[in-house]
């Protein structure tokens, strides 16, 4: 039923990759630059070290010895000192390409339209807005320089045992074959394995999180022993993934090991063999052998960063699967030519083949206030969210002035009709940003207009840091009904001409809601409002009614008419009214 | 690998950091043992590998055929003999690390489960869940490198002993060295740590601004916002940019210093060799050899000072569970805990009174003081009495056994929905799912009962959620139930069906319902109505409306009769 999110396949990946190398090729070059010199300087000790050996054998002066150590640490010193710049060098390049990259992708988010964040599920999109981007972020960070610099060193090695001696190169293809069969088997494996292991861990930190975050409820229906023995199975669950990871591992580095010792052993060996031959000098084996040992450690690091490449490659093209998904066509829109909004045999399913709205025509007259009412399920909220542009009818049209809501951009979209809907989310900021986000350079005093037209300046001046006191997560947390109250403040901050309220005030206590709604009235007069409710008062109040049942309007007219009518809503109001009570529940008898 | 985890973590050391890793050394000691025990197999192994190609230079420059064969044999066997000892000992450091991560966990939820109500009261929450998130990696590394460090010291002292066997003035120059860069090393790393730490908590709230942004998404459709929100995002990611740059200038500087100091170490070395091997004080092999050693110490140094740095960190995240575990409840039983009697259930500052067997209501002008009074009437505040005898006089155990508050906090837990409503599998699912009206709520699940709820239940709706939590607390089946705001998430049509059903599944019991729902209010026995946190009228429903015009106006919201 989940339609996930778009992967970027390889093309796609490659596209980026060439891009940003033509983006950033002077950093790149610099980069690679330095740490090639790096390198080099690195290979001077060991060749040098062999001279030091044949000078020994030759009994060299003193002198000349001396120079040779002078040499060798004046290469060291130049060797660190080229380090650090190449370090910073890369270091500057791969955190501009993923603050690029990371912002890239979240604005792309920002745009994405909610039909498709709502098929694939929040999750999918979490993981990728959080555990992908630092995924990759530690990839860039550490992985693919490492990588880098272990290439390049074993590359060097390679060439100065060439340059030695091709015959104590040789040797180092003994090693090849194992190297190879071996890493192969492992990165079939790994990344799966090491998945399922990041998996099942996340699955503890959830489980801890839920039981200190619910220790209340813990302890009051009894549920110690379930959540004592719920972190249990998820440390078994991860301990089964580590030790399947652990057993990858135990075959990896003996094989990798065993195919670093033999061209060592082969190398020495035959380097011995050579001398003895007098087809190399003793100082040519020594060196040779020193390069043998130089090249396991790079090799070895280059080998074991190969998984964590490929997480971050798999975390690349989840990301750039987003950010490079182009956004939904637009058609140059034409201008609305009024405010009206109107709807026609308007059909819309979340799931292909699973229809909610079946067939809504309805005509929005500017400055009407229309109540929609119904049992939960019954389609309400969807329409809200139809009226206000975030789902797209699967058939029909949804026009304002004429023009179909899916061509206007989101900015132009949101001049004409927004939402408030019931989820009330407070964002991590001060109470300025949480209003002003719609309009980032609304002034103070509109922004306490729009808080004092939600009677919310009480409680915010009564805050000794007002407007710019942090809220949200990690700031002082609202109550449901003053996140309510910010969200209306935003609404009228936005200023369309349509507003549609779904249970916008559904959290406020009963005797608040009904002042705020009124206030709100006052503000919002002139403007057409939609206000969907399953309490009813706002129902008595509106211009008109829409009653929708399983994604239908089935009347559709005055309170008074349809009360008249008797049929749907006069039921639901006389239900709302408890004016039935008597049939249903004597109202002094004791208990049944 | 030991199975793991254990069943019973054991109770924990919580007088100091210190201790408490000293505990989780000592319930493992037999993998910390062999784990050290194979540290110093592995290293002596490495250190094996220089003494033996030097041995294997000087036969050839001896222009002994066999000995070269016969050392280049030798190595094969030390170089295999080195891979398995290093796997091996790298098994025994992840059961280290993972017995104890895995212990913490486990005593921190056992905890945490104690602390109950208490924890949120005491603690913040965010503290300890971050035990979870990353005190629980460091904790594990701190056990872990504690083994392999001392495998690494005993390394060192061998190498040294060797050393200044073949020649005392190298042998010393090594021995001091050895402490000079660790030094140097180490004034390096707590600047690096700095940075670090703030670049992680730059890359938390860029997270977390992420995070906070996919969650309104469906708010920022709705209103707007999208340029604001992109342009904060933006504003943290460079921030974490610019941080990652300044932490690499000390990365840059410490990778610098790890190339430079053991160079220059181990230049003077080979230096000095050459000049004695010259002098024929030593042998070239044996130069070859100390250049190799030399070589061989740089990799146990650097773990001396990952070792100080890992410990560190350990310290510290042993700081927070100890801290987490010293906690103690702030309801704590009585010394001598009498018997809770039945009765009726009363809160004198508010003057509610609660009669037993019957559907009470207490509606409030502020729906927080309604809150305030359930709180205290299942103690999870003092002040409330049971047939006269205050509360606290009883152990709290009981309390809890026999009163049920359910708020609209509380949460559903993730797993298996079933588990979740009916952890015991005894109690009567179906009728309590149809008397919370949830019935179709779960028949909509793709698995029914069995399907996976998402994390703190996630994937319901504010009302679905609202009446899971009642089909919960039904299954609980409590003695005196309290339910806080119990329908105000859902349609009155719903909301009039659950408070039909809900009398009649607790008929003869007793409930409590704070509620300003007509709907609901008219259904009870008995209603309170209270203003300032006191009753100032109370009566069935009709009375109420008929007598108390604050009471009308409140339920009617003010303009209907």
């Amino acid at each position: 039923m989940n339609r996930p999110l778009p992967v970027a396949g390889t093309a796609q990946v490659r596209r980026y990759a060439r891009d940003l190398y033509r983006g950033h090729a002077r950093m790149f070059q610099a980069a690679v630059g330095l740490h090639l010199l790096a390198a080099c300087t690195g290979l001077a000790g060991p060749r040098l070290l062999g001279e030091l050996v044949q000078g020994i054998q030759d009994g060299a002066r003193i002198a000349e010895l001396d120079r040779l150590a002078l040499a060798i640490a004046g290469f060291v010193l130049v060797q660190a000192v080229l380090i650090r710049f190449a370090h910073v060098a890369s270091a500057r390049l791969g955190e501009r390409v993923l603050a690029r990259l990371r912002e890239r992708f979240i604005a792309r988010v920002l745009s994405l339209p909610l039909g498709t964040v709502e098929a694939a599920g929040t999750g999918d999109l979490l993981t990728r807005t959080t555990r992908d981007v630092d995924a990759l972020s530690k990839c860039v960070r550490f992985a693919v320089p490492e990588t880098m610099i272990a290439l390049i060193t074993t590359v060097l090695i390679v060439v100065a045992l060439l340059v030695l001696d091709p015959l104590l190169a040789a040797p180092l293809l003994v090693g090849v074959p194992l190297t190879v069969a071996g890493t192969r088997w492992y990165l079939r494996r790994a990344p799966k394995g090491y998945l399922r292991q990041n998996a099942a861990y996340s699955e503890v930190t959830d489980g801890l999180s839920e039981t200190v975050e619910g220790a209340r409820t813990v302890e009051a229906l009894g549920r110690q022993g379930q959540r004592a023995g719920r972190t249990d199975a998820d440390l078994r669950r991860s301990w089964i993934a580590e030790r399947y990871t652990l057993h990858l591992r135990t075959v990896w580095w003996p094989v990798l090991e065993v195919s670093y010792v033999l061209p060592l052993v082969i190398t020495l060996l035959a380097g011995g063999w050579l001398y003895l031959r007098g087809a190399v000098t003793l100082g040519q084996t020594a060196a040779a052998v020193l390069y043998v040992q130089q090249l396991i450690d790079p090799l070895d690091r280059l080998l074991n960063w190969l998984d964590e490449l490929q997480v971050g490659a798999a975390s690349l093209a989840r990301l750039l699967g987003v950010a490079a998904d182009p956004p939904a066509g637009r058609t140059p829109a034409r201008e609305p030519e009024n405010d009206r909004i109107e709807l026609r045999d308007v059909r819309f399913g979340y799931v292909a083949g699973r229809e909610v709205l079946h067939g809504i025509d309805l005509t929005l007259e500017p400055g009407e206030r229309i109540a929609v009412v119904g049992l939960s399920g019954a389609g309400k909220s969807t329409l809200g969210c139809l009226l206000a542009g975030l789902h797209r009818p699967t058939s029909g049209s949804i026009t304002v002035g004429g023009v179909p809501l899916g061509e206007l951009s989101p900015d132009r979209l949101r001049a004409h009709v927004a939402l408030v809907s019931q989820e009330h989310h407070v964002f991590a900021g001060t109470l300025r940003e949480n209003v002003a986000m719609v309009r980032p350079a609304a002034p103070d005093p509109e922004i306490r207009a729009a808080l004092a037209a939600v009677h919310a300046l009480d409680w915010v001046d009564g805050w000794p840091a007002g407007l710019d006191t942090p809220v949200g997560a990690g700031g002082r947390l609202l109550t449901p009904a003053q996140a309510q109250q910010v969200a209306l403040a935003r609404l009228i901050l936005a200023d369309p001409h349509t507003l549609v309220l779904d249970e916008a005030t559904v959290l406020l206590d009963p005797r608040s809601a009904r002042d705020l709604e009124r206030s709100l009235a006052a503000v919002v007069r002139g403007r057409t409002v939609v206000a969907i409710a399953h309490r009813l008062f706002s129902a008595h109040d509106a211009d008109r009614v829409a009653v929708v049942e399983d994604g239908r309007i089935v009347e559709l007219g005055s309170h008074d008419e349809l009360v008249a009518k008797n049929g749907a809503y006069a039921a639901l109001w006389h239900s709302w009214q408890g004016e039935d009570q008597k049939e249903r529940a004597p109202q002094d008898a004791p208990f049944p | 690998m030991r199975r793991l985890p254990v069943a019973d973590p054991g109770r924990p050391v919580d007088r100091s950091a210190a201790r408490y890793l000293c505990w989780l050394v000592r319930r493992s000691r037999l993998t910390t043992a062999a784990a050290v025990g194979l540290a110093v197999t592995w290293m002596g192994f490495q250190a094996m590998v220089p003494a033996i190609v030097g041995q294997a230079i000087d036969a050839a420059a001896q222009r002994r055929g066999t000995a070269l064969l016969g050392w280049g044999l030798i190595l094969l066997f030390v170089g295999v003999a080195h891979a398995l000892a290093g796997i091996a000992r790298h098994r025994f450091a992840v059961a280290n690390w993972l017995g104890a991560s895995f212990r913490t966990v486990q005593v921190t939820v056992r905890h945490a489960n104690l602390l109950g109500a208490t924890l949120p009261r005491r603690l913040d929450a965010g503290e300890v869940v971050a035990i979870g998130t990353s005190d629980l990696t460091h904790i594990g590394g701190a056990i872990d490198i504690a083994a392999r460090s001392l495998g690494g010291l005993i390394a060192i002292v061998t190498v040294t002993v060797l050393l200044l066997h073949v020649s005392v003035p190298l042998g010393l120059v090594v021995l001091l060295g050895v402490p000079v860069l660790l030094l140097v090393a180490g004034a390096l790393i707590r600047p690096l740590h700095r940075q670090q730490e703030a670049y992680r908590r730059q890359q938390g709230r860029l997270t977390g601004n992420a995070a906070d942004l996919v969650a309104g998404l469906h708010v920022i459709r709705g209103v707007g916002g999208e340029q604001a929100m992109a342009d904060r995002y933006a504003t943290e990611s460079r921030a974490l940019r610019d941080a990652g740059v300044r932490t690499a200038r000390v990365e840059a500087l410490l990778e610098a210093a790890q190339v430079l100091l053991p160079g220059i170490f181990l230049v003077l070395v080979t230096w000095l060799g050459a000049r004695f091997a010259l002098q024929q004080r030593i042998t070239v092999g044996e130069m070859v050899s100390f250049y190799a050693y030399a070589a061989f110490l740089v990799a146990p140094m650097r773990q001396l000072t990952e070792a100080i740095d890992k410990l560190t960190r350990g310290h510290v995240s042993a700081q927070r569970v100890v801290t987490m575990l010293g906690v103690r409840t702030d309801l704590p039983d009585p010394a001598a805990p009498v018997p809770l009697p039945r009765g009726e259930l009363a809160d004198p500052e508010s003057r509610v009174v609660i009669a037993a067997g019957r559907l009470t209501a207490i509606a409030a002008a502020d729906p927080v003081d309604a809150a305030r009074v359930a709180d205290r009437l299942g103690r999870y505040a003092d002040g409330a009495t049971l047939d006269g005898l205050p509360l606290a006089a009883a152990a709290l155990s009981e309390v809890r056994r026999r009163i049920l508050v359910v708020e609209n906090e509380a949460r559903l837990f993730s797993g298996r929905l079933r588990s979740d409503l009916d952890p015991a599998g005894d109690g009567a699912l179906p009728e309590a799912l149809e008397a919370a009206a949830a019935t179709e709520i779960v028949e909509a699940l793709p698995a029914g009962v069995q399907t996976r709820v998402a994390e703190r239940g996630r994937s319901f709706s504010g009302g679905q959620q609202q009446r899971l939590r009642l089909a919960r607390a039904l299954l609980a089946d409590p003695e005196i139930m309290i339910l806080v705001e119990p329908t105000n998430a859902v349609d009155p049509h719903t909301e009039e069906l659950i408070a039909e059903r809900l009398r009649a599944a607790r008929a003869g019991r007793t409930t409590v319902i704070c509620t300003s729902s007509p709907l609901v209010l008219n259904r009870t026995d008995h209603v309170f109505y209270l203003e300032q946190g006191r009753v100032v009228a109370s009566g069935t429903h009709h009375d109420l409306l008929v007598a108390e015009p604050r009471y009308a106006a409140m339920v009617s919201r003010g303009d209907l009769p």
